[in-house]
């Protein structure tokens, strides 16, 4: 190596000293927070005993369940194959209004496009008729209404 | 340097190091696929090879990276310098697969071409958890794909030394686009803080060698010979060089390599004609200089190739006085003869 490339590269590396650490340090800090989703309720694990009603369809089925005394009331969703949507929503609305207005349904969770899943729902609609509406958050637009 | 042109003047150490090369990179890959398997087994195997071809890459642009450094710091890590060339061909290489194969999974069939989709789909420049960080890669991958191309001495020769090392020295550039093109794509995914380490302790490793290697030789460059004579300058002592080795001192514009050879001294420039390679850091071989790095050879007193070979370097006064050695820096014109000094 001669003399004034030895200088380059040390003038290089001096550089690169101080670019590397503030990159690095500047693209950790922008790694984004994960997002704390408070709106949806945990999956519970285990079904419930009692299968009040079923809506089944070709690519899934859904159950009311609810346990001995129906103090507990819960909605399971079972995909036979893979949903053709990567993501939904599951809102839920009473008897009196069957629309499909989000602003007027409680959001009961997320469906993923395999698996099975189970959420919790307030006994107190058990007698009611109740209307659930499957909506695709991406697309924006209701993909399915369930009444029982 | 053979009489006739070899494309490679394959040698047995070439061949060692290439399979050491090969062994080493295929364990790595098996071994991440084979963890992969086990602990992802939901990992489809595009995404593992590229990710293994990643970290591979990442991995071998380290190493070669240090070898430069640790050369200078410690003499055994010369052997790897040798061919390291081979080494860069292979990180481009197993770069270029991960480069492919990320371009086929994230950027083909669809509307546009998949090099239009690279530098179109994210367009976010003034983001930081956004930035477009695939053709941060995509540049990075280029660079090296130009360096890999012309590694052969043929292009040091025709492109001329200094355009050359220009090219190649853009792999500092490289390595940043390399580093930012990691920090703001997959570590933005990974949650684990494990990754953010291992690649600010790489990074921060590499710094630190350079610098200390670096500020080592510009010391040395700098040294000042303050007893001057004649047009000499004093530069040691006798007993200070080692038979058939050399001991270097910069005076004037360039390293001057003193050596030793049966009872004389002579002085010829440092820098070997084949790739600036350190003549003072090698032997004398069967009467001739040897230069460390590709055994390119020069005979003492003249400082040219024994024949065939045409190579020449400059050569210099140099005198004893009372076991002092002083050196003329003023060179002679490139294979001169000098009468060495006797001692």
């Amino acid at each position: 190596m001669i003399k004034p490339l030895r200088k380059r590269h040390l003038q290089a590396w001096a550089l690169l000293a101080m670019l590397l650490p503030l990159g690095i340090i500047s693209a950790w800090l922008a790694i984004p927070k994960p997002v704390h989703n408070n709106l949806l309720q945990p999956p519970v694990g285990k079904a419930l005993p009692v299968v009040v009603k079923t809506f089944k369809k070709t690519n899934y089925i859904v159950n009311l369940r609810s346990n001995a005394d129906s103090s507990a009331l819960q909605l399971e969703w079972i995909n036979n194959t893979a949903l053709t949507i990567s993501s939904a929503l599951i809102y839920q609305k009473f008897d009196a209004d069957s629309s499909n207005d989000m602003h007027e349904a409680d959001l009961i969770g997320r469906l993923d496009a395999r698996g099975i899943f189970y959420f919790p729902l307030k006994n107190t609609h058990v007698y009611k008729k109740v209307h659930f509406i499957i909506y695709d958050i991406i697309h924006h637009q209701v993909i399915e209404q369930i009444d029982f | 340097m053979g009489a006739s042109y070899q494309a490679v003047g394959w040698n047995r150490q070439k061949k060692l190091y290439d399979w050491l090369i090969f062994g080493f990179c295929s364990l790595y890959l098996a071994t991440f696929i084979v963890l992969t398997a086990v602990f992802n087994p939901d990992y489809t195997f595009e995404t593992v090879l590229i990710r293994s071809t990643s970290t591979l890459a990442l991995l071998l642009l380290h190493i070669i990276l240090s070898i430069g450094p640790l050369a200078r710091i410690n003499k055994k890590f010369l052997p790897l310098l040798y061919n390291r060339r081979h080494l860069g061909v292979t990180m481009f290489t197993i770069a270029a697969i991960h480069g492919g194969f990320s371009i086929f999974q994230f950027h083909a069939l669809g509307n546009v071409g998949p090099l239009v989709s690279l530098f179109t789909s994210n367009t976010a420049y003034g983001s930081l958890a956004d930035f477009p960080f695939q053709s941060l890669g995509f540049f990075a991958l280029i660079i090296f794909f130009l360096m890999a191309a012309t590694s052969h001495d043929f292009w040091l020769h025709n492109l001329s030394p200094k355009v050359w090392k220009a090219l190649h020295m853009m792999v500092y550039f490289a390595y940043f686009l390399i580093i930012m093109h990691v920090m703001l794509g997959v570590i933005q995914y990974e949650t684990n803080p494990v990754f953010v380490l291992i690649l600010a302790v790489g990074s921060l490793t590499l710094i630190f060698l350079h610098l200390i290697a670096g500020t080592r030789e510009v010391k040395k460059d700098n040294m000042k010979y303050d007893l001057k004579q004649d047009g000499f300058v004093m530069v040691c002592s006798v007993n200070e060089i080692e038979e058939n080795r050399a001991k270097m001192f910069c005076i004037d514009k360039e390293r001057i390599a003193v050596f030793k050879v049966e009872g004389k001294l002579f002085a010829i420039n440092n820098v070997c004609k084949h790739q600036n390679g350190p003549l003072g850091e090698g032997k004398v071989v069967d009467g001739c200089i040897t230069c460390p790095w590709h055994g390119y050879q020069y005979l003492p007193k003249n400082g040219q190739s024994p024949p065939p070979f045409k190579e020449k370097v400059s050569t210099y006064d140099v005198k004893v006085l009372k076991n002092n050695v002083w050196l003329n820096p003023i060179p002679y014109p490139e294979g001169t003869e000098r009468e060495g000094a006797n001692f």
